[in-house]
């Protein structure tokens, strides 16, 4: 009975992973095949990869484009991770009664939806003058209140008495910020890491409006422009998919381990 | 000391990022401000896209100190962008040419006044398709640059047809019945498909309205749905389609421009666009013929409609109207021989009369077969009745397809018209 | 006293030191957040065409009593919001508690492969399942051959199997992310308690039931709100899975509340000042739902 019920969770998690990895499967294929062969449902890896890579590199500059979304995701997780941590931190050790109705303001902001925002959000960085620029991209997302909350709740169990020793030492308030607390948090930055630089790197909408010349533009975008053909070339487009995951896929796999572990704090 | 340090180098990296987005950011400023530079926005890297691309080479020619920058975007995101400048009230971001869909254009000129370029008397608008001048016009000013023509034939594999027993001349100025008979023998004989159709996309409903000369708005712009028999008829008819399981149902463009070239289905009834992905599967070259589209069975209806089709705009905000003004008076408005280039490179049918003599519209092509298609969409295209879109084509056409289903269902396709219109009542103001 | 006095003056001194840290943030959110939902709440007072538009009082709101549109809007978005929400949470919490089973083999292999679907971009994987969820597609075959249906669904036009098809495309992508909170949630569970309801005699799913789900309580508080925002906003997946060329697909039976205000602002003759009035609506719905899931999740200090 129980060896049934043990191979039972084997065959239910196996399921569940394959249907999980499959797309992933499905998009490589699909790259090695032609549009037809796509929209026929053909699960075996064509002949079409170069062929399909090649296009893409005539459609898209390519590198440029990879280098836009690099480039704009780093410069946000960075600055996302510093702001959100030192508010994050500030809301939490020096908690009042005000700060605390503050933040229950802030959560509260993060069931607008970024419909409702993105007019007057426009007409703000058009009269900043940061139209078409990955600064104007960059900075309404580096102050996310779920990051702010997911580091609130992590340093909830960041030691105390460690603040009271640094005080003791002599250390300035936000030395001992950023010379005890971040070195101890290291789990906790590299999973609001992962998620950060994922959010940016995929990100739409908003840099679909603010951004307005083929030079700025991001993987995410190209994808979509690509699709939106009167004769879609499937098989390019998943090339563009592949080429657009890998990064991703990447960075979750070499901070995995911190990332459970910094995922383990937020919900102490 | 060493974290120390790592905090300095940590800094200063974030500083030297931050500073090199905002350098690049100014440079692209003083570029804007250059007189003699154009941009343009358009979707469709194969077909718009490439056309502009053309265009502008042949002018640069001419015009070496003009620079163009020619912008992809996907169709729905084009319209986003444009909506979201235009309603932001500062113009820096609006390019100074636009491609809009024909379908929208009195929504654009009546949503945003004063935000594009008239362009009346500024070309000769009397060259062009007459049906797509009116469309662009508001208050007797004409404001766009006519574009590609969207005039509709039906497309069809030669093989399979005469497979069912059938030769060109059976399909000649048919009516929609009369299609759903041939599809079922086709059917019958070849186990394929007549046509693929998406149950709810209103492309084909659009096709056979304009053929009968009607639109879900009468010409004064009042809301003609529930007792429009154009409407009812094609309604009938989409159910139909389905019923008598000629249709092979499809979701979404993909898949239906898909089933063109898998030799899935034996027809087609679209726009003359489609031609360039028809003609995409080399295999099945000398296969494929035209005929007129097949009308609705009502007074009035002919065997020529439309579907689709767009225009350039030049918008007021542009510091280089003049020359964008000048650019598609050039090429789109007087460039007979580009209009050739365009026709056999990419398929493209223009709206633009004097190009339709010329030589490319009057050669034969072999992948029809040695067929004169293009002199024979052009001859289709002087027939579609002109009729005026209004402002609410896309209300109209979601909330009948919201009702759709219950028809297919067999429910009564008079109480689920009503009902549509009932809604779009409710969004017009 | 004095002494007392010096404390008081520290406090005061790291209170307001506090503020500094929060400050950055705060100017920020304040700025990109507050100020547009100022700007749009002025602008739900007007209608109009465009740039065409006027004060419109409280008509805004008297409109949406007559929209059938937003009616079913309103309607699609719950049926995601109550099928969608509990399936994908119960699946993430199953899947979660299987994986912490300390002698599971492959675990990390599991665990990965069950999170990878968090990676990918909402375009990119609206466009991989509008591919595989195709009339031929890729999910038509494999379920023919395998004889579980006999002709093939239309899952992306179909009024029921569109539903359907986003359901799955949202759990697909989603319940990996909730299940990484579950397992960090059972990671601080005693395994001791565990040990001690099996000597107990505590069948598995008993355990699951008395020990699991009041203990992860808070976490499964905090994963329903995430997942009520997230699909009372939902948007992205539903435009992508019908939309695309020239195609000009309209499936009222998966339109959500998201995907109006969008087709108000840009499909549609736009109206901002009603879109923005239908966005408060759905701040109106989260809120309420948020405030009824902490009163079911027991009260707010458990949280903190």
């Amino acid at each position: 009975m129980k060896r049934i019920k043990g191979s039972f969770k084997y065959i239910f998690l196996s399921i569940a992973s394959l249907i999980s990895v499959f797309p992933f499967i499905w998009m490589v294929i699909g790259a090695t095949n032609t549009a037809t062969d796509i929209i026929k449902g053909k699960m075996t890896p064509g002949l079409e990869a170069v062929n399909n890579v090649k296009m893409l590199l005539e459609m898209v500059d390519l590198p440029l484009v990879l280098w836009n979304s690099a480039k704009i995701a780093i410069i946000s997780t960075v600055l996302l991770l510093l702001i959100a941590s030192l508010a994050g931190y500030g809301f939490e050790i020096y908690r009042s009664k005000i700060k605390d109705k503050v933040y229950g303001g802030l959560l509260l902001t993060m069931m607008i939806p970024f419909a409702a925002l993105m007019i007057p959000l426009f007409r703000m960085f058009t009269k900043m003058g940061l139209l078409d620029s990955h600064t104007a991209v960059i900075l309404p997302t580096i102050a996310t209140v779920f990051m702010i909350f997911f580091f609130r709740q992590n340093t909830k169990s960041f030691n105390r008495e460690l603040i009271q020793a640094a005080r003791v030492d002599g250390l300035k308030e936000y030395q001992t910020f950023f010379y005890i607390y971040v070195p101890t948090m290291k789990s906790t930055y590299a999973a609001a890491g992962i998620i950060a630089f994922m959010t940016s790197w995929n990100n739409f909408l908003w840099p679909l409006i603010i951004l307005q010349t083929d030079g700025k533009k991001t993987i995410t975008l190209v994808i979509s422009s690509l699709s939106s053909a009167y004769f879609p070339e499937y098989g390019v487009i998943m090339v563009a998919i592949v080429i657009a995951t890998l990064p991703t896929i990447l960075i979750f796999f070499l901070l995995q381990k911190r990332f459970v572990e910094g995922m383990l704090g937020s919900v102490k | 000391m060493k974290k120390l340090c790592s905090m300095l180098v940590m800094i200063v990296l974030i500083t030297a990022l931050v500073g090199c987005g905002e350098s690049a950011d100014k440079k692209v400023d003083s570029s804007a401000a250059d007189e003699g530079k154009i941009t343009i926005w358009a979707w469709d890297p194969n077909f718009n896209i490439a056309i502009m691309e053309q265009a502008k080479e042949i002018y640069l020619k001419d015009n070496p100190k003009v620079e163009i920058e020619i912008v992809d975007y996907a169709k729905g995101d084009l319209e986003q962008k444009l909506h979201t400048n235009l309603a932001s009230g500062t113009t820096e971001g609006l390019p100074d040419i636009v491609l809009i869909e024909d379908y929208n254009a009195q929504k654009y000129l009546q949503s945003y006044p004063g935000s594009f370029e008239d362009l009346t008397g500024k070309l000769k608008h009397s060259d062009f398709a007459p049906y797509k001048v009116g469309l662009m016009t508001l208050d007797e000013k004409v404001y766009g640059v006519p574009f590609d023509s969207g005039a509709t034939g039906f497309y069809y594999r030669t093989d399979y047809l005469e497979q069912a027993g059938y030769s060109a001349a059976d399909l000649e100025n048919i009516t929609w019945d009369q299609y759903i008979e041939i599809g079922k023998n086709v059917l019958d004989k070849t186990g394929k498909h007549m046509l693929a159709l998406d149950a709810n996309d209103g492309g084909l409903m659009r096709v056979m309205m304009n053929s009968a000369g009607s639109w879900y708005f009468d010409e004064s712009g009042k809301l003609n749905v529930a007792n429009n028999k154009a409407i009812q008829e094609s309604a009938r008819i989409y159910k139909e389609l389905f019923d008598s399981g000629i249709a092979k149902p499809t979701s979404g463009w993909g898949e239906w421009v898909g089933a063109l070239n898998t030799g899935d289905v034996a027809s087609v009834t679209t726009g003359v666009w489609i031609t360039g992905s028809v003609k995409a599967e080399a295999s099945q070259s000398g296969l494929w013929a035209v005929a007129p589209t097949p009308r609705l069975d009502l007074p009035g209806a002919v065997n020529a409609s439309n579907l689709g089709g767009s225009s350039w705009y030049v918008l007021s905000s542009s510091k280089s109207t003049k020359t964008a003004v000048d650019f598609l008076n050039t090429i789109y408005g007087s460039n007979v021989d580009f209009y050739q280039d365009i026709l056999v490179n990419r398929g493209a049918v223009g709206s633009y009369i004097p190009s339709q003599s010329g030589s490319a519209y009057t050669k034969e092509d072999e992948y029809f077969g040695g067929q004169k298609v293009y002199s024979d969409f052009s001859e289709w295209m002087q027939k579609i009745p002109s009729i005026s879109y209004g402002l609410y084509t896309y209300e109209a056409d979601a909330a009948i397809f919201g009702v759709m289903p219950e028809i297919y269902n067999g429910g009564s396709i008079e109480e689920a018209l009503k009902k549509a219109e009932e809604q779009v009542k409710s969004q017009m103001q | 006293m004095h002494r007392r006095h010096q404390h008081k003056r520290r406090k005061n001194f790291y209170q307001m030191y506090g503020w500094l840290f929060i400050l950055i943030a705060l100017v920020l959110v304040g700025l990109f957040n507050i100020y547009p939902v100022i700007n749009s709440l002025i602008l739900s007072t007007m209608s109009g065409k465009g740039v065409v538009y006027s004060f419109n009082g409280l008509g805004n709101i008297k409109r949406l009593f007559s929209d059938t549109v937003f009616q079913t809007a309103l309607k699609n978005t719950f049926i995601f919001f109550i099928f969608q929400v509990p399936i994908m949470l119960s699946l993430a919490l199953l899947i979660a508690s299987l994986l912490n089973d300390k002698k599971l083999k492959f675990k990390g292999f599991f665990r990965t492969a069950i999170f990878l679907p968090c990676v990918t971009s909402l375009v990119a994987y609206s466009i991989l399942f509008k591919s595989m969820f195709g009339y031929d597609g890729i999910i038509n075959v494999v379920l023919m051959n395998l004889h579980v249906i006999r002709e093939p669904i239309a899952w992306l036009s179909d009024p029921l199997w569109a539903k359907v098809t986003v359901i799955i495309a949202i759990t697909w992508r989603w319940t990996g992310y909730n299940m990484i909170f579950y397992l960090a949630g059972l990671q601080n569970i005693d395994p001791a308690i565990y040990e001690a309801a099996e000597i107990d005699g505590a069948g598995s799913f008993k355990r699951f039931k008395s020990i699991t789900v009041p203990m992860l309580k808070p976490i499964i508080l905090f994963t329903s709100i995430m997942s009520t925002i997230g699909t009372l906003q939902l948007f992205d997946e539903v435009v992508n899975l019908t939309s695309g060329g020239a195609s000009t697909s309209s499936l009222n039976a998966t339109l959500t509340l998201s995907q109006y205000i969008y087709d108000l602002s840009f499909k549609y003759v736009p109206n901002f000042g009603y879109a923005a009035t239908v966005s408060y609506i759905i701040v109106l719905i989260i809120a309420v739902l948020a405030f009824i899931q902490f009163r079911l999740g027991g009260d707010r200090d458990e949280k903190n």
